[in-house]
């Protein structure tokens, strides 16, 4: 909102759950969950690569024990900051690492609410265009997971066409979840062929993969082998653990993000076995299961506190963080999608996450995106940058001469200075009503999810993301037997 | 009668280190055993049952309910009656192939055993023949579970294997997860759509 053309990156690290004592109590729990009990590796090479290296390991529980110094070495060889880029337009590209904070979408839902019924039905890869042009458009999304599942494509299809759809409708870096190790390799050759070669995609990667760890401890046959062939792409990767409390965790905070970054970090050594140097984002999607119903409380304020402890604990281990918030229950866009995202974004984005997804558009424990949500989200997530910009003491802004000009009694509403400051100082709403009653009431007395319908509207009907160059598409048609747009 | 109340409580209140105590109280004062099983066992569940549906109690709570039940259970069993505290049916439960996901599933297995089946729970990441295994074994009660967009579709492979093996008609089936609904259990021909256990419980008494 400040700074067109350049997305996100203030700095977080405002708020820290965790004091430097709990810091390294929560390490020295971690070293223990992975040195003394051991994860789980159902993945054959996986577990190889593992004994490999000498640590303790045990054949028939398919366990390894990552020693202190394995892990250390592993944190050591992947790098603590990575820049994402965008295809199309370098200014959208993002430093991740440190306390910088980046916004973004995600959650792959399979449903989303019709923009023209509002009911809920199945996402398909129009979806998948029209949410990635959508996200393009909004300034406080500063990056794209691939938000929608098309559910019109046959599994084999998936792959090649949803990276395809998201990358073609935006100029912000793309990173998704895949599901196949065959469909794994057709996206990387097809953005090889957009990018000009491998190596130039590896150089600057505008994609990068997501492969999940499975909760509690352990990777699995299935996606311990998409980690291992998106760790030999060299692309980006984020390597979620995802445990929900007194489920697949346990119920207590602390005990939780001790078991999420011991699930994440042996997710990363995995990525640094395979191909050292990969670079890994440590990645949390945890959150709280509501015990009374056990639903996945996806707007939990917990999850607001798991992620932001987990942000700090990866500014302690040196890297680049993915962390989630902004998410609701609600099944649609009312008041409770309103406080619960807002909640959320603000406690992770001051926590200093770099890489926060899932923070625009969702609802229903994931399982729903919101066309309106994406809108409303992006200027939540506008004042939460607001907060992270903070507040500049200097002469200047102190302005004891203005107030001297003005003196008692006086107003600024002319000063020079007011109008110099005015609008980099506040955050301007797009979305939030501020007009007297009369004048809302005589625009139609809208609320907020019709306003937001209005400028989605608009959005897509307006916005023109730059698209891939059209004989690349065709030699992509010609070479995927998959691809379907 | 006092005892009662105190073994209703007991239940209710997860207190499983003196259910067994209590019940064996009120066998000793002369309570006959299907009646401290039926007004005071049973009763107790369907005390925590009601609070949990109206969401006052949490579902560990449930669970401790459950299995404090079942401790009690354990002293009347070799003094009832062939017939009586049987099985009210069989139900098989398990999760699709290629899918991990079990806690769901264990909760409605743990669930539906409290309330007087005899659940098989087959565990997880199952071939459908697993499922047909179960009902040409006589199993009447299916649960199919699955948590994720790539393993639903195993629901319908399952379902149409017990068609191929002319075995469809023998059972009811049911499926639940997060990704399932109505829609798509109408769609591939499943007998019940389950939102929850407390719900899979409803459909199951109605069947009687």
């Amino acid at each position: 909102m400040f700074k067109r053309g350049k997305l996100g990156g203030l700095d977080g690290g405002q708020y820290r759950p965790l004091s430097d004592s709990d810091v390294r109590k929560l390490h020295q729990a971690i070293v223990r969950i992975m040195s003394e009990i051991g994860i789980k590796v159902a993945n054959r090479k996986a577990f190889e690569l593992f004994k490999s290296k000498g640590i303790k390991t045990d054949e028939e529980k398919q366990l390894v024990f990552i020693s202190e110094g394995l892990l250390e070495d592993c944190i050591d060889a992947a790098p603590s900051e990575l820049i994402l880029h965008a295809r199309g337009n370098p200014d959208n590209n993002i430093i991740v690492g440190g306390k910088r904070v980046h916004f973004g979408s995600g959650g792959t839902a399979l449903n989303i609410l019709d923009l023209e019924t509002g009911e809920k039905r199945h996402s398909t890869l129009e979806d998948v265009q029209n949410v990635s042009k959508l996200l393009d458009y909004l300034d406080n999304a500063h990056f794209q997971v691939i938000p929608v599942y098309p559910n019109d494509l046959p599994i084999e299809k998936v792959d090649i066409n949803r990276f395809f759809a998201a990358i073609n409708n935006t100029n912000k870096h793309c990173q998704g979840g895949v599901y196949t190790i065959q469909g794994t390799k057709e996206v990387v050759e097809m953005c090889s062929m957009i990018a000009g070669s491998l190596e130039k995609l590896q150089k600057e990667p505008f994609i990068s993969f997501i492969t999940c760890v499975i909760s509690p401890l352990e990777i699995d046959e299935v996606y311990g082998g998409l980690l291992m062939t998106c760790a030999e792409s060299g692309l980006p990767l984020s390597i979620p653990a995802e445990p929900l409390t007194g489920a697949t965790g346990p119920i207590t905070i602390a005990g939780n993000v001790a078991n999420l970054c011991a699930e994440t970090l042996s997710g990363l050594c995995l990525a640094q076995l395979v191909n050292c140097g990969t670079p890994v984002l440590m990645a949390c999607t945890s959150t709280s299961t509501d015990l009374r119903t056990m639903s996945y409380a996806s707007g939990s304020v917990e999850e607001g506190l798991i992620n932001a402890c987990a942000a700090q604990m990866a500014q302690f281990y040196g890297l680049p963080y993915y962390g989630t918030a902004g998410q609701s229950d609600s099944k649609i866009v009312d008041a409770q999608a309103g406080f619960e995202g807002a909640i959320t974004n603000l406690l992770v984005g001051m926590a200093g996450g770099n890489f926060i997804h899932d923070a625009l558009g969702l609802l229903e424990f994931c399982l729903t995106a919101s066309y309106e949500k994406y809108v409303m989200d992006n200027e939540i997530l506008g004042e939460v940058m607001r907060v992270l910009k903070g507040v500049e003491v200097n002469d200047e802004t102190l302005a004891v001469e203005v107030t001297a000009a003005v003196g008692p009694g006086g107003n600024f509403i002319q000063e020079d200075h007011t109008f110099e400051h005015m609008r980099n100082e506040h955050f301007v709403p797009t979305v939030a009503d501020r007009q007297p009653r009369v004048n809302w009431a005589k625009a139609g007395a809208k609320d907020t999810y019709t306003r937001c319908k209005e400028i989605v509207r608009d959005v897509l009907q307006n916005h023109k993301p730059i698209p891939v160059d059209e004989t690349i598409v065709k030699a992509i048609r010609a070479k995927f037997p998959n691809f379907v747009q | 009668m006092a005892d009662l109340t105190k073994v209703v409580d007991a239940v209710y209140k997860g207190r499983l280190k003196e259910i067994q105590g209590l019940v064996q109280e009120a066998l000793d004062a002369g309570v006959e055993p299907t009646t401290i099983l039926d007004e005071a066992l049973v009763k107790g569940m369907d005390v925590v049952t009601q609070k949990w549906k109206e969401g006052q109690v949490f579902v560990p709570e449930v669970l401790r309910s459950a299995k404090t039940m079942q401790s009690g259970m354990d002293i009347l069993k070799p003094f009832l009656v062939q017939g009586t505290g049987e099985a009210k049916g069989v139900f098989a439960i398990g999760t699709v192939k290629g899918d991990l996901h079990d806690i769901g599933k264990n909760l409605v297995a743990m669930l539906l055993e409290s309330v007087g089946y005899k659940v098989i729970n087959l565990g997880i990441d199952l071939d459908p023949s697993v499922f047909v295994e179960q009902v040409e074994k006589g199993v009447r009660y299916l649960g199919i579970s699955a948590l994720l967009t790539t393993t639903i579709p195993q629901m319908k492979v399952i379902i149409d294997s017990l068609e191929e093996a002319g075995l469809r008609d023998k059972c009811k089936i049911w499926v639940g997860g997060a990704p399932v609904n109505q829609e798509y259990a109408d769609e591939i021909g499943a007998d019940f759509y389950s939102v929850d256990a407390a719900h899979c419980i409803d459909q199951l008494n109605s069947l009687k």
